[in-house]
């Protein structure tokens, strides 16, 4: 007998069975999660089965609103009401309304997602909590009010692909570079629904945000999951937040992977994903001086201070002006980020530059909001989709990193960073 | 009840990586209620705007690589449901809209070669248990992968509450 991926490790660990790819179990959860989007339908779906029966565990459910937020329409702001309404009635204390910022990152701020453990929540990109080696999935209303009623959902235990990366890169280029490169190199169709480990030196230099960027386009990669094992910082640094000690799960020396593939990164250069799929991706220089509208610097993929930092950076390097025909919109993931950002004087920066920042959220990425496209606008981007249409019909996204972003600003052109 | 898991009707033909803001647009999400997501369906597939409007009960919906690929809003499957799309037969599926499915019950299917052997319009029969595809207007045949294991008896059973339901008065 082999030995286990992580993935197989967390779900026997969780099912009390022996977990191996291609299995079904029922699995424990440790958190279940709504937006202020799924989770008035999933508090509707849970109290027309259940007929005012106590949820599972008031403790394991977490509500975060980051969709709408402050809410801009009626019907969304009853939404929020209806889930407030079921927290006080439940006794759900976990609530981050709608100013604490973008879900998974406050609950991870909050020391609420170990590594190792199952989270849940309607948000496709949940997974990115992959990132500390947590087993988390984005999921419908019924799975999240059935987990609200049992605790427990149903698994395919995934098979493991195994990407080890070499090689090194310098400035300009960043993690999201690294992230659209692997986009660009893997075929979408073959990695569906399988668990991704990432490995090598150049995942060990990732910091934080680093590897939230890449484990949150797992979801563009059509995987279910992509596990980062964590280091020592990030596991002391989760291990304050949660007052407990915290340890990796490690996969075992003879696990059986389904792929092992190798990439080497050396002088990765900046990309960008083109319309209207994520795995359209171009090396910037190729699309340089194609004209852009609106520039947008936040999400779950970019949303953490340093992401805003480089941003700044770049704006004050190349003249400290956006162009006069560009819209810009930076969006801190979170209240933590944004205090940091003010501190460090990058909202004086920003909006000095001619850039508007917005409260913490999910920002123009939801088009709940504000920031939605014109027919003919080209937005650059450093969230994680850019499908066709989603921000306003006839209108196109291109992907890139913050630097990218706010050299594009300046510009009024997609351009590299001076 | 799976016996019954037999379809026949009109096929639509939609294409590759038809993701989640053209079946449902995320400017709709606000909705909660299923009869007026239902007004919504597929409406950003390029061709088929008009598509709540001529639909037929019935019907089913043949697509391509990835149907569904994107957000994790069940409402996509819920505004198909709810213009009375018998099933989904597809080249394969985004793994969150295969799941949302399976958990309300709907019918879908992954057949290989399918896109290539239908056209819309064309009269199909649909036997999710066996995984054939019957088209009998032009009196040919593909074969998918049928419905199996856990999935089966979730998407038999109705959805994932009436299986848990059943599950708890077995364990009574």
């Amino acid at each position: 007998m082999p030995g286990k991926t992580i993935i197989e490790k967390i779900l026997s660990v969780h099912s009390g069975e022996d977990a191996w790819a291609g299995d079904r179990v029922w699995a424990d959860l440790d958190l279940a999660v709504v937006r202020d989007f799924g989770g008035p339908n999933v508090v509707l779906e849970y109290e027309k089965q259940m007929d005012g029966e106590p949820v599972w565990d008031p403790h394991k459910i977490a509500m975060t609103f980051d969709y709408q937020a402050p809410a801009k329409v009626v019907q969304v702001a009853n939404n929020q009401r209806i889930c407030r309404e079921f927290a006080a009635k439940h006794g759900i204390p976990h609530v981050f309304d709608v100013n604490c910022g973008v879900g998974q990152h406050v609950l991870l701020e909050q020391g609420m997602i170990l590594p190792g453990s199952v989270v849940i929540g309607t948000d496709s990109h949940m997974n990115l909590l992959g990132a500390v080696g947590s087993f988390s999935s984005g999921m419908g209303t019924t799975d999240v009010a059935a987990a609200w009623a049992t605790g427990r959902l149903w698994f395919r235990v995934p098979e493991s692909i195994k990407i080890t990366f070499k090689g090194s890169y310098d400035y300009p280029a960043s993690a999201k570079d690294l992230t659209l490169f692997l986009l660009s190199k893997i075929d979408t169709t073959k990695t569906i629904y399988k668990a991704l480990e990432f490995y090598g030196e150049p995942i060990d230099g990732l910091s934080l945000a680093g590897r939230l960027t890449l484990a949150s386009m797992v979801t563009e990669m059509e995987g279910k999951i992509g596990l980062i094992i964590p280091d020592e910082d990030i596991l002391s640094w989760i291990g304050e937040r949660s007052g407990r000690k915290v340890d990796a799960v490690l996969p075992d020396r003879d696990a059986s992977y389904w792929e092992e593939r190798e990439f080497d990164i050396g002088g990765l250069e900046p990309l960008i994903a083109c319309p209207d799929r994520p795995d359209n991706v171009k090396p910037v220089r190729e699309v340089a001086g194609t004209h852009v509208d609106q520039v947008f610097v936040g999400s779950c993929t970019n949303g953490r201070f340093e992401d805003l930092r480089v941003a700044a950076e770049v704006l004050k390097r190349m003249g400290g002006k956006i162009a006069p025909q560009v819209r810009m919109i930076v969006t801190p993931a979170t209240t933590e980020v944004a205090v940091e950002a003010v501190e460090a004087g990058l909202y004086e920066t920003f909006i000095k530059a001619g850039a508007m920042v917005t409260n913490q959220g999910c920002s123009l990425c939801t088009i709940g909001h504000h920031g939605v496209l014109a027919e003919g606008d080209v937005l650059v981007s450093t969230g994680n989709r850019n499908f066709r249409g989603k921000l306003g019909k006839g209108s196109e996204a291109y992907l890139a990193s913050p630097a990218v972003a706010a050299a594009t600003a300046v510009k009024g052109e997609i351009a590299l960073p001076e | 009840m799976t016996d019954s898991f037999v379809f026949k009707g009109r096929a639509w033909v939609v294409g590759d990586d038809i993701d989640t803001d053209m079946i449902y647009h995320g400017s709709y999400l606000p909705l909660t209620d299923p009869q007026e997501m239902a007004k919504h369906a597929l409406e950003y597939v390029p061709g088929m705007e008009d598509f709540t409007d001529r639909v037929q009960p019935g019907d089913i919906l043949v697509a391509g690589r990835n149907f569904g690929s994107g957000s994790s809003r069940e409402h996509a499957v819920i505004t198909l449901q709810y213009n009375d799309v018998a099933a989904i037969v597809a080249e394969s599926f985004s793994r969150i809209f295969y799941r949302n499915a399976v958990n309300l019950g709907f019918p879908i299917l992954e057949v290989a070669g399918v896109t290539r052997a239908v056209e819309t319009g064309d009269e199909l029969e649909v036997d999710a248990n066996t995984g054939r595809i019957c088209n009998l207007t032009k009196g040919t045949e593909v074969q998918g992968t049928p419905l199996s294991g856990l999935e089966k008896e979730i998407m038999t059973s109705g959805g994932l509450f009436n299986f848990l339901k059943k599950d708890m008065q077995t364990a009574e």
